[in-house]
């Protein structure tokens, strides 16, 4: 009978049968099955009826399975055995716990990072429909295309008459230098406020597209003029109380300079909650757009050709409208009311991609590169990396020392499996020690890291769900990584060698992987060395490069333009002059270094129909502007003092913008800026200087003179004494103008703060570069102080036949040094590269020299060697007798 | 000790046991038991009889040798305990004397 036994009946019978009571019973059916004379589907069908019949209490596997092994005891023992390990060897067990803490925080601080600025803006229900609209300036050259964030005042109105794909448009007006004057209690005097930023105007739509809740008053209420809303915060800050604030009233006195100067009275007709950290709308106070005459200027303006400074326009697609689809019709109106001329289109951008638009920029100037988030987690990876080798080096160094272990564990019946169990729950156990502590690390460094990066992260574990996920995930992880590589070295020996201790020499694979591992941690950290020796040299060159002008010890002090003030300016100015200390004084529109705050015009010269196609910076400024910054004359002469405007500077970029070589060529020509409302001849032309900050070339740039368009003083002072002289200062402003509130800020500061992010950048790699460093140092201390213990006989018996402590330390450190500098080598082209194309974003930028490499490879071999050398030194130092006498 | 009760398809099995003296398995004793009373039964039951004879000690086992025909399981044969060859021949005694006892009746024809 060559039937076969049917399958599922059999495996039903070994499941539920007792196993002492197996064999015979599936011996029995078996034997039957094949004996008798049936066909085999009855046979079969037999065979399945018998095992049934066999389904009874007698022969059932009884349910509380009695296990095999004593798990739960084995577990504990792993446990046990693990903590006993730990302990009997301290210095290890500190450099692997320590070693994995500082990785994981870094991890985690990441990780927090990352977290709050991929959270920005995302917690607006609509916000997948929410856009804002950019102008796309299509400069000289096709391939030239920048974007900005303002847009012509008729937009909105424009487009909400044409694009019913609109659900919502929210135009937004961001003021900046606002002053606030809340009246006092009982006649006492008014208070003063000033507000830099986060004043805006806009209309109830914007609360239609963002979702920001109300504590009191209502959206509504903006639709009226001269009402306002502020967030609890602010209310607080002016009234004492937001329930105080309600329906009060409060004078603005606006810092743009496109108002009529004029102060308006507001009433407080709500109280926005709490504004989240997380949001690029920064918002204190939301006047309504028809206060003052922005809501008149938006509703008649025609001038579609210019975009109107700090003016945005916020929209909110239907449901179902394609953002490409909108563009297409979008560019089609902006040909419709664009002159000929005007080549600019506009865009709109997805609300949540604002926030890593580092070009365009937003309100709260947070954005964060894409790249930049990539880097960091890049970083995050590479430093958990190095912390995994350091474990992954020490345990199978050590592995020679618990080999009597493994032997004795495989004698008495430990099979290979478990082995690896006890030496990953022995992993688990440092990587959940170092999990805690690296918790307690990022507590306490959290406030410095937002210290250093202006942000405000918080570290609750109990909160959010997310971290303790994340640090499950990289308990895990980690603990993957770090524990099995040595698990399965370790589980792997053969009892025999093991006990027989013949091991030490026969590891020669894993020295070959812990050497490709040190080299492996030496590459990162000499990348990041390299890597950031450049930035802070980059960072050096941009602070330190000459600027065209004189920035050093040179004070701006904002103030706002009004009748009162504009009469009292030669006065204030006649009095600074009379100051000890102050050089020059002179008002002007702003500084001749501006980030992001400059007037862009288009223009016509010499009287042409046709305007440009490049745009030039405008500023305002009296004719104390070029001596008070040293700026340098090439032809012509200075403005001559007027309250009007009536000449133009220009500066070399403009000249050569407009084709002119010879400057003596340009100047009585004419220029026309402003649709022809300011016609002015050019009377001299300044020699280029950085009007804009490293990261481009100089723009092309006007000058001219208009008292009501300046808006700040600029004092350069004397070198000497200068906290006495900015006192006397103060007290002047104060006398002269009662109620105001000074603010000073000196230019270089100012410069400084332009390149923020990368010095932030500097910082955090020089943090990552230490760390890096520290953690392939701690790895490497922890290897060669295992080295010497091994070696201590060799290095006895050395010592014995006349080998000089210099000989015995060379012996240590020839190995490590040969290590590090094949990752050298290899670091060194990596390094280059991303650093070079890092450099390309700059049109100023260093050259990247040779000794930059050199620098970063000998730190890491002088910082290495000094690590080994201690041990190194220490066993060669040792005394022979000592180390020979026990055997 | 507990009281030695035997059901009747226990001591049949029983019996068998000590007949096929040494050679007592699961199937054989299924064999024999079907040869005699010509009836089948039913391999469960006879390892239901020989797990609960085992228990009250009746029955020793061992294991035997792996054959080819089994599938590599192992047989289990038994042998009767002196316990079990006690009960067998208190029953016979029991039924011996029982049917003494029968009067001589004639069923005549």
């Amino acid at each position: 009978m060559n039937a076969k036994l049917p399958k599922w009946p059999l495996l039903f019978l070994r499941w539920f049968c007792r196993e002492d009571y197996l064999d015979e019973i599936e011996g029995d059916l078996t034997e039957i099955f094949y004996r008798q004379q049936h066909s085999p589907a009855k046979a079969r069908r037999q065979f399945l009826f018998n095992v049934l019949k066999h389904f009874r209490p007698e022969f059932i596997r009884s349910i509380n399975l009695k296990p095999q092994y004593n798990y739960k005891a084995m577990i504990r023992n792993y446990f046990k055995t693990s903590f006993r390990n730990l302990t009997r060897n301290k210095g290890y067990a500190f450099i692997n716990i320590a070693g994995l803490a500082t990785g994981i925080a870094v991890c985690m601080m990441i990780f927090i990072i990352i977290q709050y600025q991929t959270s920005f803006d995302t917690f607006h229900p609509k916000k997948d429909r929410a856009y804002r609209v950019l102008t796309e300036y299509h400069h000289e050259g096709a391939a030239n295309i920048t974007y900005d964030k303002s847009v012509p005042y008729p937009m909105p109105v424009g487009l909400k008459a044409n694009f019913p794909a609109i659900a919502e448009i929210a135009p937004v007006f961001a003021s900046h230098n606002d002053e606030l004057i809340v009246a006092g209690d009982n006649n006492a005097p008014q208070k003063h406020f000033k507000e830099e930023r986060g004043l805006f105007f806009t209309d109830p739509s914007f609360f239609n597209i963002f979702n920001f809740p109300l504590l009191a008053g209502s959206y509504e209420s903006l639709k009226d003029r001269n009402t306002v809303l502020l967030t609890k915060e602010i209310a607080e800050k002016y009234f004492g109380d937001w329930k105080l604030a309600m329906g009060n009233t409060l004078k603005l006195q606006s810092g743009g300079f496109m108002f009529d100067h004029s102060t308006e009275v507001l009433k407080v007709t709500g109280i926005l909650a709490t504004i989240p950290a997380n949001t690029d709308f920064q918002v204190k106070l939301v006047v309504s757009m028809g206060t003052s005459y922005l809501g008149t200027l938006m509703k008649e303006s025609t001038t579609w050709n210019e975009a109107a400074p700090d003016f945005g326009c916020y929209i909110l697609l239907s449901p179902n409208t394609s953002a490409a689809n909108f563009n297409q019709q979008l560019s089609a109106y902006a040909k419709k009311v664009k002159s000929a001329e005007n080549k600019d289109n506009y865009i709109i951008q997805a609300v949540n991609d604002i926030h890593y638009d580092t070009q365009t920029g937003n309100y709260s100037n947070k954005a964060i590169s894409h790249q930049l988030l990539n880097v960091l987690w890049l970083i995050a990876a590479f430093i958990l990396a190095i912390a995994c080798v350091n474990f992954i080096n020490l345990s199978t160094a050590q592995a020679v020392n618990r080999s009597k272990e493994v032997g004795v564990r495989k004698v008495l019946g430990s099979n290979k499996f478990q082995l690896q169990i006890q030496f990953i729950v022995e992993t688990f156990l440092i990587v959940m020690i170092a999990v805690i502590l690296a918790a307690g690390i990022t507590f306490v460094t959290m406030p410095y890291i937002n210290r250093l990066l202006e942000l405000s992260l918080s570290f609750s574990i109990l909160n959010s769900s997310t971290i303790i996920l994340f640090l499950v995930a990289v308990t895990v992880a980690v603990t993957v990584l770090a524990g099995f590589y040595p698990s399965v070295v370790l589980s792997g020996f053969n009892p025999i060698t093991a006990l027989k201790s013949k091991l030490a020499a026969g590891t020669t694979k894993g020295i070959s992987l812990r050497r490709g591992l040190v080299v492996f941690q030496f590459i990162i950290a000499q990348s990041l060395i390299i890597g950031t020796l450049i930035i802070v040299k980059q960072m050096d060159y941009f602070i330190n490069q000459p600027l065209g002008f004189d920035k050093d010890a040179v004070v701006n002090v904002p103030y706002r333009i009004d009748s009162i003030r504009i009469s009292k300016m030669d006065y204030i100015k006649h009095q600074l002059l009379s100051i000890n200390g102050v050089q020059a004084v002179s008002f002007s529109s702003n500084t001749p270094v501006e980030d992001a705050n400059d007037t862009w015009s288009t223009l016509k010269f010499n009287h042409d129909i046709k305007e440009e196609d490049f745009k030039a910076i405008t500023k305002f400024a009296d004719e104390e502007y070029v001596p008070a910054y040293k700026l340098t004359l090439i032809a012509g002469r200075n403005l001559q003092p007027s309250k009007m405007t009536r000449e133009f500077l220009v500066n070399e970029s403009l000249m050569k913008s407009l084709g002119i070589t010879n400057p003596d060529d340009i100047l009585n020509k004419e220029i026309s800026i402003w649709n022809g409302n300011i016609k002015c001849p050019v009377v001299g032309v300044l020699k280029d200087f950085n009007n804009r900050s490293f990261r481009n070339s100089p723009a092309p740039l006007l000058i001219a003179t208009n008292v009501t368009m300046y808006n700040q003083a600029t004092i350069k002072l004397a070198t000497t004494n200068i906290p006495a002289t900015m006192q006397a200062i103060k007290n002047l402003w104060e006398q002269t103008l009662p109620g105001f509130v000074f603010e000073s800020r000196f230019l270089d500061d100012k410069i400084e703060s332009f390149y923020k992010q990368e010095n932030q950048l500097a910082q955090l790699y020089k943090i990552f570069a230490a760390i890096a460093i520290f953690l392939s140092c701690l790895g490497l201390y922890g290897l060669a102080s295992f080295m010497a213990v091994q070696r201590v006989k060799e290095v006895g018996i050395r010592k014995v036949l006349g080998a000089s402590t210099a000989g015995i330390v060379y012996l240590f450190t020839k190995e490590f040094v040969i290590l590090i500098a094949i990752a050298f080598a290899i670091a060194t082209p990596i390094a280059w590269y991303y650093m070079h194309t890092w450099l390309q974003d700059y049109v100023y930028r260093i050259t990247i020299s040779w000794w930059v490499f050199a620098a970063g490879g000998l730190a890491a071999i002088i910082i290495a060697l000094a690590t080994i050398s201690f041990q190194a030194i220490k066993a060669a130092r040792a005394n022979p007798v000592k180390s020979l006498r026990t055997e | 000790m507990k009281h030695h009760s035997i059901g009747e398809f226990e001591e049949l099995v029983l019996l068998s046991v000590a007949a096929l003296h040494g050679e007592a398995y699961g199937v054989s004793i299924q064999e024999s038991l079907i040869e005699k009373l010509s009836k089948n039964i039913n391999i469960s039951a006879v390892h239901v009889a020989l797990k609960r004879m085992e228990d009250k000690g009746f029955v020793r086992s061992r294991f035997g040798g792996i054959t080819e025909d089994r599938g590599g399981r192992r047989k289990k044969y038994y042998v009767i305990t002196a316990i079990g060859k006690r009960i067998l021949d208190n029953q016979y005694e029991l039924r011996t004397s029982l049917y003494k006892m029968i009067p001589k009746i004639s069923f005549g024809r």
